[in-house]
């Protein structure tokens, strides 16, 4: 029954892995863009969530404001931080660099607002019940796989679907297109980071909900942006969003043979074995190194 | 026709199953200038990528002098005496012009290179010799990324000429040269084969073929068509069809 | 005050070898490792275990720390021979958090949470070096050593390789450059620097343990670098000189409360490193981007 618990926690931390992962694929298949402040939109948007359920807003209204501030947050650094880097030089070093510095920013401004510890915003979801003998499940667990699935369902959607869906797509399949494209590939970016920045909001508020949110999650969520993305194939949403869901079950999983200090470095691990073994991930292409 | 200095027998590659380069065999003969003709998309680079190990063959081989260099390292091949450019040039940017020819003369992947001072100077010999014959010795402090075209283009057979290399397998060396530039070119190319350097070239410009080559191969979708001399190839107007049809579209 | 001077000199001395360390990786060789605030960890635990157990001899703690740091950069010179950019990066970032777990887990060679403390005094030749006056004179000698040896380096023919593979790699394999070699030469010679700068650090805090050796320690690292300008001898020192001298500057602007300097100083890095990306990629020390 240990087993099956810890299967469902990492089910329920890896479907929100999963969505803040696709997030950053997306944005990294339509732009070629390193977007690591991407855990900066998780730290901004969880925040967001606490203070205004600390005004006292209505939830509707909290998860509203969040998803408004991670969307801007992304958009504002495409315009103003990559947008005049990449007119002189795009190197990737650079951006990477700019990106880092905008996370040590925002690491440092949440801090100086809230303070270096965790907040959280209390909530009945989390209030588990017993559904099997031994099998606790609280009712944020049918929230995170629940909202994921459905995002994640509206996202591939809108991809597939619509005009501006198939010109991401395009743009993530053949990365010459951004060069041919020039002007128009500008508001596909913007929707790349603006979409992309949304997929944190689920995220960032069930972090707050449960385990609280701190200034310095930004790191944690890059890394595990990163490692799904390397996993699942770099650009790839589908290959990210599944390695996200592998990284959180085995995360959790690896309580089983081992101890819980070493269930972080378990992902890290897999993104070193990938990386070394099989650069190309799941669902990617063959790099050429 | 005297021994032959590379050798490519039944060379083939392909990527997701279109055919790059197909059987392909050439000899460069010691002395002999050998111009790679074809439409672009031809397999003329894949070909000098086999050739120096930067892609491996799925069938076929590459001999040098009779020793056979199928599937050697990139930076083997070069030490034997094959030296390369290329058609987007892959400078080194941030370094000077002086330091780009410095690094061609520099075998040795070490902390420091064999020979001692004595070496050096050899080396630094070498190099003040490239600058001058490509007419760069005034730009010699000069970065990379910050000289102009045509001077890109001589910094990059600066580099080869600095090797001191038997074989010079040349990537479209002339394209995009104002024609002041390309009679430097042509007299550089004069120069190195009266030194006894073996030389094959991508080359576009029809005139500057003429001009320089003893041979022609013509490749078209990876297979070589033909090879003879200048003259003959280029009066087959079946290949002229083929070379020029590619190029209205 | 003069002690708080001497304090901060010392650090200067050791920041400033592991930061032109972090530059010929970073610099120099193009490899842009997240891993370094590791290897300069390995080198301070080498150091802090070899003079708890054994003797606190300086040089036989130098080369314990460039040994042990040198053997694991095969870690990291792995991943640097089958990938580049992105996916360099990430396996780096990996294994920047592995080694952070292995600090904290594994207390026999560690002292896990709560670090190894007591480290005696450095000894050189047999000399009591541990003296603040005596230690910073021996940091600095250490980083003058380092940088010339850098500087030979780098202005002779490997220094010239590295950067060839920096800017154009598969040309530099058509000029012989054996690029695996390289590689595995540049991380090499990087980690073992970085892991004389952490024996030198080992004992000047005389107390080692995990949290020093973080994720940030690499930012920072590398930050130095940057600002202070990539690819130059004189870049990663005044990158040095700029972050750790900006707290003590801070310390003295009374509108800061003192418990903020650390984050007012980490905002003021952070941003000094997006501004510079956007408006001098070179960094301070660096040529700017030219045009002609």
């Amino acid at each position: 029954m240990l087993f099956i618990q810890l299967l469902a926690s990492g089910i329920q931390t890896g479907a929100l892995y999963a969505l803040t992962a696709a997030g950053f694929a997306l944005i990294f298949g339509a732009t070629r863009i390193f977007h690591v402040a991407h855990g900066a939109s998780f730290v901004l948007a969880g925040y967001a969530f606490v203070a205004a359920s600390a005004l006292g807003l209505h939830w509707a209204a909290a998860v509203l404001l969040a998803t408004a501030v991670a969307v801007a947050f992304g958009m504002l650094v495409d315009l103003l931080v990559y947008r005049p880097i990449q007119r002189h030089e795009a190197s990737f070093f650079t951006v990477f660099v700019a990106s880092f510095g905008i996370v040590i920013c925002v690491q440092a401004l949440v801090q100086f607002q809230f303070g270096r510890g965790s907040v959280a915003v209390s909530t009945s979801l989390t209030r588990s019940a017993e559904l099997l003998p031994g099998l606790y499940i609280a009712p944020v667990f049918w929230v995170a796989a629940g909202v994921s699935l459905a995002l994640f369902t509206a996202v591939s959607l809108f991809l597939e679907r619509t005009n501006a869906g198939l010109g991401l797509r395009a743009l993530s399949e053949n990365p010459e297109l951004l060069r041919a494209y020039g002007l128009s590939s500008r508001r596909l970016s913007a929707l790349a980071f603006g979409l992309g920045s949304a997929l944190v909001v689920p995220g960032a508020i069930l972090t707050a909900a449960t385990t609280g949110i701190e200034p310095a999650a930004s790191h944690r969520v890059m890394l595990i942006s990163i490692a799904a993305s390397v996993v699942g194939g770099i650009g790839s949403l589908r290959g990210a969003a599944l390695a996200g869901l592998m990284l959180g079950v085995v995360e959790n999983l690896v309580v089983l043979v081992l101890d819980t200090q070493w269930s972080e470095a378990a992902s890290f691990v897999v993104l070193f074995v990938f990386i070394v073994f099989r650069p190309s991930g799941l669902f990617g292409k063959a790099v050429t190194s | 026709m005297s021994e032959a200095l590379l050798s490519v027998r039944g060379l083939s590659k392909s990527f997701g199953g279109v055919a790059a380069v197909q059987n392909v065999d050439m000899d460069l003969i010691g002395g002999v200038v050998t111009a790679l003709v074809g439409p672009n998309g031809a397999g003329k680079t894949t070909l000098f990528n086999l050739v120096t190990g930067n892609i491996a063959p799925d069938t076929g081989e590459v001999h040098l002098e009779g020793r056979p260099i199928t599937s050697t390292k990139p930076h083997d091949v070069a030490r034997l005496g094959v030296a390369r450019s290329f058609q987007d040039l892959r400078l080194f940017g941030k370094m000077t012009v002086h330091e780009n020819v410095m690094v061609a003369t520099e075998p040795a992947t070490w902390l420091w290179q064999p020979g001692g001072p004595e070496a050096k100077r050899e080396r630094l010999a070498r190099v003040d010799e490239a600058l001058e014959r490509t007419g760069l010795a005034g730009l010699a402090r000069a970065r990379a990324v910050d000289l102009s075209y045509a001077e890109t283009k001589f910094l990059s057979m600066a580099r080869v000429i600095a090797t001191g290399a038997r074989i010079w397998l040349l990537d479209e060396p002339s394209s995009g040269l104002d024609p002041n530039s390309r009679k430097r070119f042509v007299r550089l190319i004069r120069d190195a084969i009266a030194a006894g350097v073996t030389i094959c070239l991508i080359e576009h410009n029809l005139d500057i073929v003429t001009e320089l080559a003893d041979r022609i191969a013509f490749l078209d979708q990876g297979k070589k068509l033909a090879e003879g001399e200048p003259q003959a190839i280029l009066r087959d107007p079946t290949l002229i069809a083929i070379y020029f049809g590619e190029r209205r579209e | 005050m003069i002690a708080y001077i001497v304090n901060l000199a010392t650090l200067v001395a050791i920041f400033g070898i592991a930061a032109a360390s972090m530059n010929l990786l970073i610099g120099y060789a193009g490899i842009f490792s997240l891993a370094h605030g590791a290897f300069f960890g390995i080198g301070a635990f080498a150091a802090a275990q070899l003079a708890l157990n054994l003797t606190p001899d300086l040089l036989l703690a130098f080369l314990a720390a460039a040994s042990l740091s040198i053997a694991l950069s095969l870690c990291l010179a792995l991943p640097a021979l089958r990938v580049r950019g992105e996916y360099f990066i990430a396996a780096s970032l990996g294994l920047q958090m592995f080694a952070v777990t292995v600090f904290h887990e594994a207390p026999s060679l560690t002292g896990g949470h709560g670090g190894l403390a007591g480290i005696p005094q450095a000894t050189l030749l047999g000399i009591e070096v541990g003296t603040p006056w005596r230690f910073l004179a021996v940091a600095a000698v250490t980083l003058v050593l380092s940088l010339l040896l850098i500087q030979i380096l780098m202005r002779g023919s490997f220094g010239r390789a590295l950067m060839a593979m920096r800017d154009a790699e598969s040309a530099a394999m058509a000029f012989g450059k054996n690029i695996p070699l390289l590689k595995t030469l540049a991380v090499a010679a990087g980690c073992g620097l970085v892991g004389i700068a952490g024996a030198l650090y080992a004992f000047h805090i005389s107390f080692v343990i995990g949290d020093s050796f973080t994720l940030e320690q690499s930012v920072l690292l590398q930050a130095m670098v940057i600002i202070g300008g990539a690819g130059t001898l004189a870049g990663p020192l005044v990158g040095t000189l700029l972050i750790l001298l900006l707290p003590a500057a801070l310390t003295f602007m009374p509108m800061i409360p003192p418990t903020e300097i650390g984050t007012v100083q980490q905002f003021l890095y952070g941003a000094a490193m997006t501004l510079l990306m956007i408006f001098r990629p070179g960094g301070i020390a660096g040529q700017s981007v030219g045009r002609r």
